[in-house]
């Protein structure tokens, strides 16, 4: 018996003859957690949202959910006995019933009527009181995503799984919803597996997150780890929140750095002194002092609200980005001198 | 795993093609069938004329349905002008008017002493006004009759194309610079390609297959070529093997369009990225002129029939009192209830079962029955009773029992079942451009709030379909109160209906006693037509 509430194991995820996600093993530990799975478009993730749903077949491996086997080789539970649910990114409202209409079919899957979330809540904070006599096709796409949204958090599933929820909804309502939605979720406890392009939103929505890249699950931690300790050089990239500069490991916490020089920290993976490695610099790894003088050029400006993130120009042409609280006063321009503080310390020392 | 697959929709669904299916394979397996000496006369005296006849009636109908439905879908989608919203829909009602009576029509018009004559004595005096009044007889009254009643098909289409087509092209080509001329050769004409062949290619099929008209005018026809090989010759492998020769044609025209469409892309009337064509107001002498084309279109496809058949139903008014009137028209709409309904529902059924087996194979065989379509109503009904006939003696006088012939042959329900195979691919095609619209996770949502196959079916697909349904339904019941040479060979003994009295009477030169049934199935159409006016231009 298995002590997880979701367990796959080891299976293939097949979109097409091509497009396969291999091997996956994952678990879901407790019933109510949130897990994001990130990955480019056309990896596979959806593919794995509709065969947990039950919607595609598998050939190898099994998942189980609540001790119960819902697919494997032999077996396989028809979508309708599963009590998963899931918000399609295309919305797939019922075209011939209203806003409200399509949101009651969820409540009335609520069969064992536990959990009973109100309905003029969910309507509320997901700002469909205007839209809810309307039909599909009367209202726009972050509308009917919202829509879709409700009529799955209704149903009280044992699983919830949301397709890019809110990929099509206005920025100005996102974090908004981003936040409601996790305090629904959480004070219901209903299980959710989200696939999302955001990486702030799966960092923000998910207890854990999986990385899908070249077809596998590159990664599966919870969110600060993915961020701070990629496991691999595909994740760093995919993230795009950093650059690898070539560097020398020079003692038990120590590297040196033709472009930065010497950089101290604590190293979470052991090197050997003398190995050469290539060391990944985050945004937040540098800070910026003006009386320094470790000079780079600033090739570019990016104002963020609340900070600027610079990319630098090191003598070997290779970026690196640098935050800066807003509020600094100095704004510099391209092409001028942008000073490094230091010696550079670093936290947590990744490097490949 | 495997036999999982073949569920009972799967099964409904391969069943229904087959059936479908199985007068196409009749005319194609019984090809190699010997055949009577009719066959080595046919080939060296007349086969010629029946092919070349065939050919000049489909050349000059396409021409003129062609110049008449784009013109007129043109002119009231682009333009404002007097009746302009009347002339949208009432140009439809020509679809009320089955070839063959107006056939009738105008021969009962332009004869010697026919109605032509009438109003010019009646004007200028009584002299011999017959050799001024033109005669449009033969080929070209042929051509003139099915094109009046058809030209509808590509009028439909083509204006539903124009409808969907999007201002941002024509705007386009104000921007560089084309003139409206131009624009029309190069930009509109073009987009709307796709409709105007679908248009044509149901002219092309129902020109091939028409019976009434070319058989009232004396044509021989590939279609009267058949009719004439199995009543004159009871010849009945020669009439599958010129079945053959009609098909193989009609799936020429078919493939010949393909090839030259290539890839080619065009318009798809989706939601986004359209922006809705603006009509321009005629004034002066263009309005004037768009108002008579229109005017005159109407005036010659619906009212001259109708009018014609009126006149004599009121001068001829004992032959309106012979006929039993309820009984016809209790025969055709049993006809129409009980076809309707079989067609609807199995048609919904394959549809479904397509839908969720998602077999390659069977959408294949759904491809190949609907052609069933493109095949002339007599060889359908040919094929029909050539397979009952060798069901009967191998497979059933195999068991001991002695007939089934007249369970299906000479009986309504033989009669239903040859309406089926001919109209199902109307109901299919219906209810699957409506199933176009819902997506497949419409059904996948469906399924993971619970709802099984069977509830999905009834309690989604059903009520989102329920539109389609009544058109669906109204298109067959109108194909089915016009239909002609099906009902004429398989209809039971003393079982007429409105089509068939028409034809009985004109057949026997007695137009003005086929006047009374053919104005009550003009008006009975019409009624269908308008009911559903709004939905046939849209679609």
């Amino acid at each position: 018996m298995s002590k997880n509430f979701l367990e796959i194991d080891n299976v293939t995820f097949t979109a097409s003859a091509k497009n396969k996600v291999n091997n996956v093993s994952l678990q879901i530990e407790r019933k109510g957690d949130i897990i994001c799975l990130l990955g480019p478009s056309g990896i596979g993730k959806t593919t794995i949202l509709r065969t947990i749903a039950g919607l595609e077949k598998i050939t190898s491996g099994k998942i189980v959910l609540n001790n119960k086997v819902v697919s494997s080789k032999d077996f396989h539970l028809e979508p309708e006995k599963r009590n998963i649910s899931l918000a399609f990114q295309d919305n797939a409202l019922f075209p011939h019933y209203n806003v409200i209409q399509n949101i009651e079919f969820g409540a009335e899957r609520n069969i064992s009527k536990k959990n009973n979330l109100n309905i003029n809540e969910i309507i509320k904070f997901l700002h469909l009181e205007h839209v809810k006599d309307k039909f599909p096709h009367q209202i726009s796409s972050g509308e009917a995503q919202r829509a879709s949204l409700a009529r799955s958090l209704l149903s009280n599933p044992d699983l919830l799984l949301l397709d890019e929820p809110l990929s099509n909804v206005d920025q100005n309502f996102k974090e908004e919803i981003q936040v409601k939605l996790k305090q629904v979720l959480t004070e219901h406890k209903i299980t959710t597996i989200i696939v999302t392009h955001d990486s702030y939103e799966a960092f923000y929505l998910g207890n854990k997150c999986g990385i899908i890249l070249d077809g596998q699950l590159k990664q599966y931690d919870d969110p600060y780890n993915v961020y701070h300790f990629p496991n691999s050089i595909e994740v760093v990239n995919f993230l795009n929140r950093g650059t690898l500069i070539p560097a020398k490991v020079t003692g038990e916490n120590s590297l040196e750095s033709e472009d930065l020089g010497t950089i101290k920290g604590k190293f979470i993976k052991h090197y050997p002194k003398g190995s050469d490695v290539k060391l990944l610099i985050q945004p937040e790894d540098l800070e910026h002092d003006d009386n320094s003088n470790l000079k780079l050029e600033v090739v570019d400006r990016q104002f963020r609200g609340t900070n600027f993130i610079y990319t630098l120009k090191t003598q070997n042409n290779l970026t690196i980005p640098v935050f800066v609280h807003s509020h600094h006063i100095h704004q510099h321009q391209v092409e001028e001198k942008f000073g490094i503080k230091r010696p550079i310390i670093i936290d947590h020392i990744v490097c490949f | 795993m495997f036999l999982k697959k073949f569920n009972i929709w799967y099964l409904s669904s391969f069943l229904i093609s087959i059936i479908v299916a199985t007068p196409i394979i009749t005319v194609f397996t019984s090809f190699f069938d010997p055949t009577s000496n009719y066959s080595t006369i046919l080939k060296n005296t007349f086969l010629f004329d029946y092919v070349l006849n065939s050919i000049v009636l489909l050349l000059g109908v396409l021409i003129l349905t062609f110049v008449i439905g784009v013109a007129s879908a043109y002119l009231v989608s682009f333009y404002v002008f007097p009746c302009v919203n009347f002339f949208k829909w009432a140009l439809i009602l020509s679809f009320a008017v089955p070839a063959y009576i107006y056939a009738y029509s105008l021969t009962a018009f332009f004869e010697n002493y026919g109605t032509a004559f009438t109003i010019l004595k009646n004007l200028f005096g009584n002299i011999n006004y017959n050799p001024y009044i033109p005669k449009f007889d033969g080929m070209i009254g042929a051509i003139l009759s099915i094109s009046f009643s058809l030209f509808g098909y590509v009028y439909v289409l083509t204006r539903a194309s124009f409808y969907y087509q999007s201002q941002n092209l024509i705007e386009l080509g104000k921007n560089l610079g084309f003139s409206k001329k131009r624009s029309f050769f190069k930009i509109i004409l073009p987009s709307a390609r796709p409709a105007i062949v679908a248009g044509l290619s149901l002219v092309a099929m129902e020109t091939l297959s028409d019976f009434g008209s070319v058989s009232f005018f004396g044509i021989s026809t590939l279609t009267t070529g058949i009719y004439n090989a199995w009543i004159t010759f009871d010849d009945l492998t020669l009439a599958n093997r010129l079945s053959f020769y009609l098909l193989i044609f009609i799936f020429g025209l078919f493939i010949l369009e393909n090839f030259s469409r290539k890839k080619a892309q065009y318009h798809s009337p989706t939601k986004s990225g359209i922006k809705k064509n603006t009509a321009t107001k005629l004034t002066g002498k263009r309005s004037v002129l768009a108002f008579l084309f229109c005017g005159i279109v109407f005036f010659i496809s619906f009212l001259f029939p109708v009018l014609q058949m009126l006149y004599w139903t009121v001068s001829f008014p004992k032959h309106l009192a012979d006929l039993d009137l309820l009984k016809l028209f209790s025969n055709t709409i049993l006809l129409v209830f009980l076809s309707s309904i079989i067609l609807i529902f199995l048609s919904f059924v394959s549809n479904y079962g397509n839908r969720v087996s998602r077999s390659r194979l069977l959408d294949w065989l759904t491809i190949f029955s609907v052609s069933g379509y493109a095949i002339p109503g007599i060889i359908l009904a040919i094929a029909f009773i050539t397979f009952i006939s060798w069901f009967d003696n191998n497979i059933i006088s195999f068991f001991g029992i002695k007939t089934i012939k007249s369970i299906f042959i000479g009986s309504i329900l033989g009669l239903v079942l040859v309406y089926f195979i001919r109209f199902y691919s109307l109901a299919s095609n219906g209810i699957k451009s409506g199933y176009l619209k819902i997506n497949y996770s419409i059904d996948e949502s469906a399924y993971l709030l619970g709802y099984s196959k069977f509830k999905t079916f009834t309690n989604i697909h059903i009520p989102y379909l329920k539109n389609s349904i009544l058109l669906i339904s109204v298109l067959i019941s109108i194909e089915i109160i016009k239909e002609l040479p099906i009902t004429l060979i398989m209809r039971p003994f003393n079982f007429e209906t409105f089509a068939t009295t028409a034809y009985i009477f004109a057949s026997q030169d007695l137009l003005e006693a086929a006047a009374a049934p053919s104005l009550f199935l003009i008006i009975i159409a019409s009624f269908f037509i308008l009911i559903t006016s709004r939905y046939i231009l849209k679609d």
